[in-house]
């Protein structure tokens, strides 16, 4: 720890200025009665502080500092007046600053609703919305289950409060209001309905049973009564001789019998009994043990209404044509009149006639019940005959299309038929041709032959499709014959055919001119062609000439040594497209070779030498100049909007923060 | 600090003129204790202290806690008379002073210059202490609150303060008694 005379600056500063404890106070007086040489910075610091308080007070502000210092601040600042101060006043409060930003942020969601084109459903609508959607579907309502039914009253809750009926309705209507009771009923009537109305169908499948019915009620109902039965019998005579028995020991009679004979030898039929309706049934019973039942329909149909309506109109028209008869007969009244008469009686012995034939029409469909009987023979299915269908794509290359075309034309003959012909020449003057013909069968192979010999086969395809006729699946005894072979074409340019082998070399000379020639009269000799060539001469005097040329494979060996007289044989390159899996035939097959001949030109060149060099010298500085000069204009006119947006921002930030203030 | 005197910085912060105003009142003189600590020239320093409230009445949202308030006002003074000291460096600073005593007597005209220069030597930081104590007679704990400084801190800077001075001033100090 320090002692007091180690630290007696602070001691004595601290004394001085009387930041001394009595306890820190009597060690240093302790330490200065001991210690001189402290005793002597004592005396000296004490003098010191009194020159210090002298001359210092000599510099401390006057009195009217205050007032000065007030004054220059509020000349400086000066108040704020108006309408700004009361905004400033006003923002700093806290319920105004929590109400203005409340009002940004409502302003925001306003503006993104706008925005974004969504408006806030009334939850009114909605709710009535739901109403509509209940009311609109009744039957629904009371068909659901009664967790659906929860499940829909608790997404309307408040439909549920207002509108009771929609409670659920095996439960007592609740004693609320005359109203509600009135809808539950309506509601439960509906219900009612959908329960007869699902009744039906079921009766009639069971199929209702006359005679258990009581007799008086069946008197006076009127039911017409159809059914359809499709079977699947053995054979068909057999089968409609036992209808026949079935249906007059049932006391029916068959009505009409039609039977046809499919392509696969097998009778499909259709047999209508009529039978009394009481033994319907049974007669129903009975013939499903002819063969497999495949489908069997009921229909019963109560015309009773309808019947008994037709026959009270009967009624009055009867009564009306007698009076009308009696108009007649006692002849009173104008012609004209008469003649009036006259014609509404023929308009309602009309009617009456109609109605009479409708009620006989009726009479005798409730009479007797009608029965339509559908046969068919097992195996109807069975294919009669198959049929072998060759279809085959050929293409080929040939050297000239139109020649082949015209060539493939004139086989045509009875037993080969040309069905498509065709000849494209586009712009540029290439030539191709499609062509499809049908072959007989015992031809086709010959003809296939032929044609492939015309040209180079790029492509054959033979597709063989089994067509069963009369039916589909297997059949072990039904025939096979062979249709006629199509055989469809293409022809295209030999050129257009990608070479089998690329070779590419170049060959140095000193007269490329004249060598070039050379090449293409080797090339010639050994059956090439020449597809394409240049030649350039270049102002140093180098000569290029370039030449594609295309030869049969196999004449390329000899024409690749043939080309050794010409010159120095450099940088050989060959490719070659081997097709695996392709028959081709490689003897004619293209095989392209481009051969580039070149001389080594001047020596010095045009474009070398102090000269040229310090002309691309210039240039290129020239050149880097005009490119900083560019990339400069580029950099003020990328720089220039931003700063004067950033500058305008800043203006507008100042005025703002001096607005504030 | 007790709970109006927080109040008034408090509203001062707010924008309240007055508060402010008053704030000036008491807090001025303070102020100008520090900026002549630290210029040793009269005039310099109240235009510093000046300039220094026109700022904190512009920057006072800049301040969260209402009792650092008189800390941050001074800091400002301190940092504007540090930037008006920089700037007139190359001027001698002394002739004001000579000017304002020329009526003393001569020995004591002699006493003040030497006084000056040695306290040029300083540290600003010690000259502000010294003006605060001679000025203002502030205790250590209230200077050391108004300059920020920490705890026991101030009684090794003025306790450093005299001792340079009286080293400076022996020769001074010796003639005079």
């Amino acid at each position: 720890m320090a002692t007091v005379h180690d630290e007696i600056d602070n001691w004595l500063a601290a004394d001085l200025y009387g930041e001394l404890s009595d306890e820190e106070q009597r060690q240093l007086h302790t330490h200065l009665v001991e210690c001189v040489a402290c005793r002597k910075t004592h005396q000296e610091t004490k003098t010191m502080n009194k020159i210090l308080e002298e001359t210092l007070a000599q510099q401390k502000p006057d009195p009217a500092f205050e007032q000065r210092m007030l004054a220059g601040f509020r000349n400086r600042v000066p108040k704020r007046t108006g309408l700004l101060k009361l905004l400033a006043g006003l923002m700093r409060t806290r319920a105004a600053q929590v109400t203005a930003i409340a009002a940004v942020l409502l302003g925001l969601v306003q503006l993104g609703r706008m925005i974004t084109g969504e408006t806030a459903t009334p939850p009114a609508a909605r709710d009535r919305y739901a109403n509509e959607q209940l009311f609109e579907q009744p039957s629904q309502v009371a068909a659901t289950s009664e967790p659906g039914r929860a499940g829909a009253l608790a997404k309307s809750d408040e439909l549920a409060a207002t509108r009771p009926q929609a409670m659920p309705l095996q439960a007592p209507p609740p004693a609320s209001s005359v109203e509600a009771k009135d809808k539950t009923e309506s509601f439960a009537q509906t219900e009612q309905t959908i329960v007869t109305g699902s009744n039906i169908p079921m009766a009639q499948e069971a199929g209702p049973k006359p005679g258990e019915t009581p007799a008086s009620e069946v008197a006076n109902r009127k039911l017409v009564r159809n059914a359809t039965v499709e079977l699947e019998i053995v054979t068909f005579d057999d089968a409609v001789q036992k209808i026949t028995a079935i249906a007059n020991d049932e006391r029916g009679y068959v009505a009409t019998t039609s039977s046809q004979k499919q392509a696969n030898g097998k009778l499909r039929g259709e047999v209508v009994v009529k039978v009394l309706p009481e033994n319907l049934d049974r007669f129903l019973q009975k013939i499903r043990t002819l063969g497999e039942l495949k489908n069997q329909t009921l229909e019963t149909e109560d015309v009773t209404k309808a019947y008994f309506d037709t026959d009270a109109r009967l009624k009055n028209a009867r009564v009306m044509e007698q009076r009308l008869i009696d108009m007649l007969q006692t002849k009173a009244g104008k012609v004209s009149d008469l003649l009036q008469v006259e014609k509404e009686l023929g308009r309602v012995r009309e009617d009456i006639e109609k109605m009479q034939g409708e009620l006989k029409y009726w009479d005798s469909q409730v009479q007797f019940a009608t029965v339509t009987i559908s046969l068919a023979e097992k195996d109807m299915e069975e294919p009669a005959a198959f049929l072998i269908k060759e279809r085959s794509q050929l293409a080929l290359y040939a050297p000239d299309v139109e020649k082949i075309y015209n060539d493939i034309k004139a086989l045509a003959s009875q037993k080969v038929q040309i069905t498509n012909a065709q000849l494209n020449r586009d712009y540029s003057g290439r030539v191709s041709a499609t062509m499809s013909m049908l072959i007989a069968p015992e031809e086709s192979d010959a003809v296939i032959a032929r044609v492939k010999s015309f040209g180079r086969v790029e492509n054959f395809q033979t597709q063989t499709e089994r067509i069963a006729q009369g039916g589909s699946g297997m059949s072990e005894n039904a025939k096979t014959k062979r249709d006629k072979v199509e055989l469809n074409i293409t022809i295209s340019r030999e050129e257009q055919e990608q070479a089998f082998q690329q070779t590419s070399l170049r060959i140095r000379t000193s007269s490329v001119d004249e060598k070039a020639k050379d090449l293409r009269a080797v090339a010639e000799k050994q059956g090439g062609r020449v597809r394409n060539s240049t030649f350039s001469r270049d102002p140093d005097g180098r000569e290029l000439a370039n030449v594609w040329l295309r030869v049969p494979m196999k004449n390329y060996p000899a024409l690749m040594q043939s080309l050794d007289s010409l010159g120095k044989v450099e940088n050989v390159t060959v490719q070659r497209q081997d097709r695996t899996g392709t028959q081709t035939d490689e003897a004619n097959a293209p095989a392209d070779i481009s051969i580039q001949v070149y001389s080594q030109g001047n020596i010095v060149s045009h474009q070398s030498g102090p000269l040229a060099t310090l002309r691309r010298t210039l240039a290129q500085s020239a050149g880097a100049i005009m490119w900083s000069l560019r990339m400069i204009g580029v950099g003020i006119a990328f720089l220039a909007p931003w700063v004067v947006a950033i500058g305008t921002i800043f203006l507008i930030a100042k005025r703002v923060i001096r607005a504030r203030r | 600090m007790d709970a109006s005197e927080r109040e008034q910085y408090r509203a001062a912060i707010h924008g309240d003129r007055e508060a402010f105003e008053m704030i000036i009142r008491t807090h001025s003189r303070t102020l100008f204790a520090i900026a002549y600590g630290i210029l040793q020239n009269r005039e310099e320093a109240e235009d510093v202290v000046q300039d220094s409230l026109v700022k904190a009445w512009k920057m006072r949202w800049r301040v969260r806690d209402p009792e650092k308030f008189p800390a941050w006002l001074s800091m400002i003074a301190r940092h504007r008379a540090h930037d008006a000291f920089r700037k007139r460096r190359s001027l001698p600073f002394t002739h004001a002073t000579t000017e304002t005593s020329k009526a003393n007597a001569p020995d004591t005209v002699a006493m003040d210059e030497e006084l000056h220069s040695a306290l040029a030597t300083l540290p600003e930081l010690h000259r502000a202490a010294l003006t605060l104590r001679y000025f203002e007679e502030m205790d250590y704990r209230t200077i050391e609150n108004t300059l920020g400084l920490t705890n026991g801190a101030l009684r090794g800077i003025l306790g450093r303060a005299l001792a340079s001075l009286r080293k400076q001033l022996r020769p001074a100090l010796a003639s005079t008694d």
